[in-house]
């Protein structure tokens, strides 16, 4: 029993989540029972969480080093607009078939990676910080997306390729491996390797980690271009889910993304916070998000409860610090004296 | 303060907004019709009024994202209440939209007073808080002509002076307006040089004797009731007035509000600045066709800018501390 | 001269802690009062008691006449309180004039602001301390000189009848602070009562009228500032006598492992040459922009030199950033422990590996358990009290961070270890350790640079000093010179060189 407190106490938030998470698994079941947990509504809701669930973790690994990326949406877009275009035959030169699947993916990893080095050289070359220098790349990708496509959405896209975004392995669809395995080793490369522990290093004291023989620049373009590139893959499942691309598909996912990784304990000032929490955090999203749709909510409804979220859950969050402070504060007394 | 000199940054934005000016002029010598100048001026005065707002607001040293879901709340409340109760009064139409505006702005500063973390997050989640309570509570039916109050329409149509037949709008009235009073607030009275001084370093202030909660109170406030006007701009200018407007074309104020030089960290910022980066936007909207570009290229263009704008910016900011041997990322 | 202010019995403790013991001072207009002891001995927080950021657990505090049981901050200013903070307290993009002015105008309630009159109050104001500047430059582009008077100033302006400057002149070259000295002197004339809160001793024997001396939360008792000398003061200060140990270089070899050879940076630092050998602790000593600390970022890579050669093992090596120089084998104990030091957040055992991760991981992968052990090792041999090295380092004394600072760049086992100002800030007991662990390191073949203005600790603990001033080498002391009258002769040399460039910018 004492270890178990030991455990929910180092992590308290983690715990936190959990456990609300857990609540809201059960009242959904209670409430909703079939319309909930029937295979096919967990079939569309395992289809709905990776394009959402790949941006939240391009969004955590931003805010892991202290700023706010506002690009990874238009990222996505941009890059799901190359990709359809490649898929669709108008940038093909000449390739078919499954040639043209593996070139959209390779243009995507290159363009989404583009997109990363192009922040991280911006803000580590010149400390801009990450909130405008992300705002100014937004409006740069969107304006590529936009000068290419004049608005219009790109479809008509090789029907291979919309296969895959539908092919399922054990009833769950491979786009939700794919995340899952993401997430597993994003997970486990912050937790366990080298890099990770220089991220949280970094992103917890920059200063402090550029006199301890950190390589800042390094560490910022790194962690750009892996935001990038999870930003890209976003894109790529849009496309391969809805069949078309366009600029300003999916804006509301800034805010939700935000939501998801305040709630699962990432600090956007930096240094703190796991891929498990936010892991959870998009699955707690996701079966809120289809209790809406069940209860067939507007989306007026949805923002409105996404802004009583977001402000309650930093609510709560400053509330917990404020406990957690005191209490560490009169054990380090008890301790002292 | 005297010497009323243009800064070097200041310089070179009115530089490319002129020589831009000449190279469209000499492809399209339409440009130079007083009627797209007047356009132009039309559809800038908008936003020219929220991005003053946020500019004070970036002074103390904070951001703002929810004033366009504080626009949209103030008009279309004040709109409601004025179509069940019959009153067609322009002055009660920019009261209301203005008390509205700044009630929400309470709302905003409390929040980011209370919870101590980036302001960004705070009204973002505002921003959807406010417009989720507006089309959940109060309405979400869309106003087409002929429902809204006439004296609005008359406001949105009437200009101060015409030349050949084409008349400036009213709408730059209050814009200027706002520019004075905020002029005046942030140069001549003591709040203004406490939001001056909160923006340089909160604590400083502090021991200066000014009150960091009153003076963050003061600049949300301030910002709601301007983005308030604002909105009842906006419905008089359009003459129609939908539940999913405005929200969402935060960003390109902020982003006009930074290419005018002032800087996310606070303590500095000026109101022409501001105006310059809000004309660089809409010029570059309204003239892209002119030179033979669809508006679709528009965002290319702002976002080179922008992008240049900060890393210029942050570069010389970055070089001066490192040879003052301060090492902030 | 009557008093000012008088405290009595004054008591404050945090949560638990007895901050301030029964203090009773008398303060007495036209003096210099000096308030000394080390850091955290509850000087500063005496003062903020007195200027209202604190109340007062219990006692009283008379000021003018009056009495008061506690004191807001705007009481203490209409009562003629300014404090000048160690940091200034000014708004960099402000100018001058509104900085001095700002004050002034809050505390007579204005809300609108008058420029005319805020030109004439900063005018007024740097006409009665005889300086001239530019008052519409932004602070943040004025010298730490000029920012110090602009602070001066702006007390001043709100009719500053009792002055507390804290710690004024750390950030002030030679001739700066002799001009501080002067404008204090000035002031003190005019009647202004001044407490000065410093630690360095020859400024507080300079200027001084009264000396009172806090230890550990309690006053030790008044001085008159000819009753006291140095080893009396230092010893009333630390409550023991405190005998450094010097430090005698052991190691035969007399291989330099870093040179350097008429190294130049613009604005910082001019021709400067040095070798180091192994087991050297070769002193580095100046004032505050003497180019001490521009030297050390030099030598590990944050801060380019313009000219010169640095050579290690007799071969040229580019240093061109943090990284090359932790390959090269250097290691640098930086000066601002808070921001540039450590990572208060996270646990001993992240902190001391941060600067290997490398060294400890294999494929990527961070060997954990190699990390733990390497952390034990390393808080148990610089001796650092931590419940575990699971800790968070924030939570630790200044004293223990200091040795978790240096543990970490000793796991990285460098060959030239620069340590800038290692002991500031930190109570007496650590520094003795801390001495100790840099003994034996240049005991074990280390070459260490050391640099503080302390000069009574260069001299303890360097077997060779290099003696800056202005950004130029005025003298290299060898192990002889360093026997007698050391102390003397590096005050002296780093005077009267100060004179001479004030008498050269006076022509």
């Amino acid at each position: 029993m004492n270890k178990v407190n030991k455990i929910i106490r180092r992590d308290l938030n983690l715990s936190i989540l959990t456990g609300v998470t857990m609540l809201v698994l059960l009242w959904s079941a209670v409430f909703f029972g079939d319309a909930m947990y029937s295979l096919k509504n967990i079939q569309s809701m395992t289809f709905q969480i990776p394009e959402f669930g790949f941006l939240a973790l391009a969004m955590m690994l931003s805010n892991m080093i202290g700023g706010i990326d506002l690009s990874i949406i238009a990222n996505a877009n941009t890059v799901a607009i190359t990709s359809a275009y490649i898929l669709n035959g108008q940038w093909a030169f000449g390739m078919t078939g499954s040639a043209r699947i593996v070139a959209a993916v390779a243009a995507a990893v290159i363009v989404s990676l583009l997109f990363g080095l192009l922040n991280g050289v911006l803000i580590s070359r010149t400390s801009a910080p990450p909130l405008i220098a992300t705002l100014g790349t937004m409006t740069l990708f969107q304006g590529i997306g936009m000068a290419v496509t004049g608005g219009a959405s790109v479809g008509d896209i090789d029907k291979g390729f919309a296969q895959m975004g539908k092919a399922t392995l054990m009833q769950i669809p491979l786009i939700f491996w794919l995340f899952l395995l993401t997430a597993v080793i994003l997970g486990t490369v912050l937790s366990k390797s080298k890099f990770g522990r220089k991220l949280y290093l970094y992103g917890d004291n920059p200063t402090a980690s550029r006199f301890s023989a950190i390589d800042n620049d390094k560490m910022c373009i790194c962690t750009f271009l892996l935001t990038g590139v999870l930003a890209g893959m976003a894109g790529l499942i849009v496309l391969s889910r809805v069949n078309s691309a366009k600029v300003g598909y999916g804006d509301s996912y800034l805010l939700q993304t935000l939501i998801v990784c305040v709630v699962g304990g990432i600090d956007p000032n930096g240094g703190k916070g796991r891929v498990w929490g936010v892991l959870i955090a998009v699955v707690l999203m996701q079966i809120l998000s289809s209790a809406f749709t069940i209860m067939s909510l507007s989306p007026y409804t949805k923002k409105l409860i996404w802004g009583i979220m977001l402000v309650l859950v930093l609510g709560l969050n400053y509330a917990l610090r404020k406990y957690t402070n005191r209490m560490e504060l009169r054990k380090s007394l008890k301790e002292g004296c | 303060m005297k010497t009323k000199k243009l800064d070097r940054f200041q310089g070179i934005l009115l530089l490319i907004i002129i020589i831009y000016s000449v190279f469209v002029a000499i492809k399209n010598p339409a440009f130079i019709h007083i009627e797209t100048i007047f356009d132009i001026t039309r559809v800038a005065s908008t936003t020219l009024m929220v991005a003053i707002g946020l500019l004070v607001v970036m002074i103390s040293g904070g951001i703002d994202v929810s004033f366009m879901a504080v626009a949209l709340f103030g008009s279309y409340t004040t709109i409601n209440i004025m179509i069940e109760t019959g009153i067609d009064n322009l002055a009660f139409a920019f009261v209301s939209a203005a008390l509205i505006g700044g009630l929400l702005g309470v709302i905003n500063a409390l929040l980011i007073s209370w919870l101590k973390l980036p302001p960004f997050i705070i009204t973002l989640g505002t921003q959807n808080l406010f417009h989720g309570i507006m089309t959940t509570f109060i309405s979400d039916k869309s106003f087409g002509a002929g429902v809204l109050p006439e004296s609005l329409h008359a406001f949105g149509q009437a200009s101060v002076f015409k030349i050949k037949d084409v008349g400036l709008t009213a709408s730059v009235l209050p814009v200027l307006l706002a520019g004075l009073a905020t002029w005046f607030i942030l140069y001549r009275t003591m709040i203004g040089r406490g939001i001056f001084a909160i923006g340089n370093d909160e604590e400083s202030a502090r021991r200066a004797g000014f009150n960091p909660f009153r003076i963050r109170l003061f600049v949300y406030v301030y910002s709601g009731i301007l983005a308030g006007i604002m909105g009842m701009m906006y419905v008089a200018q359009t003459n129609a007035l939908y539940p999913n407007k405005l929200v969402g074309d935060e960003l390109i104020v902020v982003a006009a509000v930074v290419i005018g030089g002032t800087k996310i960290t606070g303590g500095q910022g000026k109101i022409f600045g501001a105006v310059l980066g809000v004309i660089i936007i809409y010029l570059l909207n309204t003239t892209l066709i002119m030179i033979g570009l669809s508006s679709s290229w528009n965002n290319l263009f702002v976002g080179t800018i922008l992008v240049i704008s900060v890393a210029v910016t942050s570069y010389q900011e970055k070089v001066k501390n490192r040879n003052n041997l301060i090492f902030t990322e | 001269m009557g008093t000012v202010l008088e405290a009595r019995h004054i008591y404050k403790s945090f949560v638990g802690v007895q901050a301030l013991k029964d203090i009773n001072i008398k303060i007495e207009s036209g003096k210099i009062h000096c308030l000394a002891g080390e850091n955290g001995c509850g000087k500063s927080t005496f003062v903020k008691n007195i200027s209202g950021v604190y109340t007062p657990d219990s006692g009283e505090v008379v000021l003018n006449g009056s009495l008061y049981h506690s004191l807001t901050p705007s009481q203490a200013m209409r009562e003629g309180i300014q404090v000048i903070y160690q940091d200034l307290s000014l708004f960099q993009h402000l100018t001058v004039a509104e900085n001095i002015a700002i004050g002034r105008l809050k505390s007579d309630k204005k809300r609108i602001v008058n420029w005319k009159k805020v030109h004439a109050i900063a005018k007024e104001q740097l006409d009665k301390i005889g300086v001239h500047m530019d008052i519409n430059q932004p602070v943040g582009e004025i010298s730490m000189a000029n920012r110090q008077i602009t602070a001066i100033c702006r007390a001043l302006a709100q009719d500053a009848r009792i002055l507390f400057m804290d710690e004024p002149t750390t950030a002030l070259t030679r001739t700066e602070v002799d001009r501080l000295m002067n404008i204090m002197l000035d002031l003190k004339k005019k009647g202004l009562a001044i407490v000065f809160i410093s630690h360095k001793l020859d400024e507080v024997f300079s200027v001084a009228d009264t000396i009172t001396i806090f230890r550990n939360g309690e006053k030790i008792g008044d001085f008159e500032s000819k009753e006291l000398d140095k080893k009396s003061l230092s010893y009333h200060m630390t409550g023991r006598e405190v005998e450094y140990p010097r430090y005698r270089r052991s190691v035969k070899d007399n291989t330099p492992v870093l040179e350097i050879e008429n190294l130049s940076r613009k604005k910082q630092y001019d021709s400067l040459s040095l070798r180091v050998c192994p087991g050297d602790i070769v002193g580095v000593t100046g004032l505050l922009g003497s180019g001490r600390t521009e030297l050390a970022l030099s030598l590990f890579g944050l801060n380019p030199a313009d000219s010169g050669r640095i050579k290690i093992d007799g071969k040229e090596a580019a240093i061109s950033s943090p990284m090359a120089a932790k390959k090269l084998g250097i290691a640098l104990l930086p000066e601002d422990r808070f921001h540039q030091g450590l990572f208060m957040d996270r646990e001993v055992k992240e902190n001391i590996s941060s600067a290997i991760v490398d060294d400890i991981s294999a494929r990527g992968l961070l060997d954990k358990e190699r990390e733990k052990k390497i952390a034990e090792d390393y808080t148990r041999q610089m001796k650092v009290r931590t419940p575990s090295v699971e800790t968070a380092v924030g939570t630790l004394s200044g004293g223990n961070q200091q040795k978790v600072v240096i543990g970490k760049w000793t796991a990285a086992r460098p060959r030239v270890f620069i340590m800038d100002t290692p002991t500031v800030g930190i109570d007496i007991g650590s520094k003795a350790e801390i001495y100790e662990q840099i003994h034996e390191l240049a005991a074990d073949g280390m070459s260490i640079i050391f640099i503080s203005d302390e000069i009574q600790e260069i001299i303890a603990n360097c077997n060779r000093v290099m003696v800056l001033a202005d950004g130029r080498c005025v003298r290299m002391l060898e192990e002889d010179d360093l026997e007698e009258n050391a102390e003397q002769t590096i005050t002296e040399l780093i005077g009267r060189h100060a004179e001479e460039t004030a008498k050269g910018e006076a022509l």
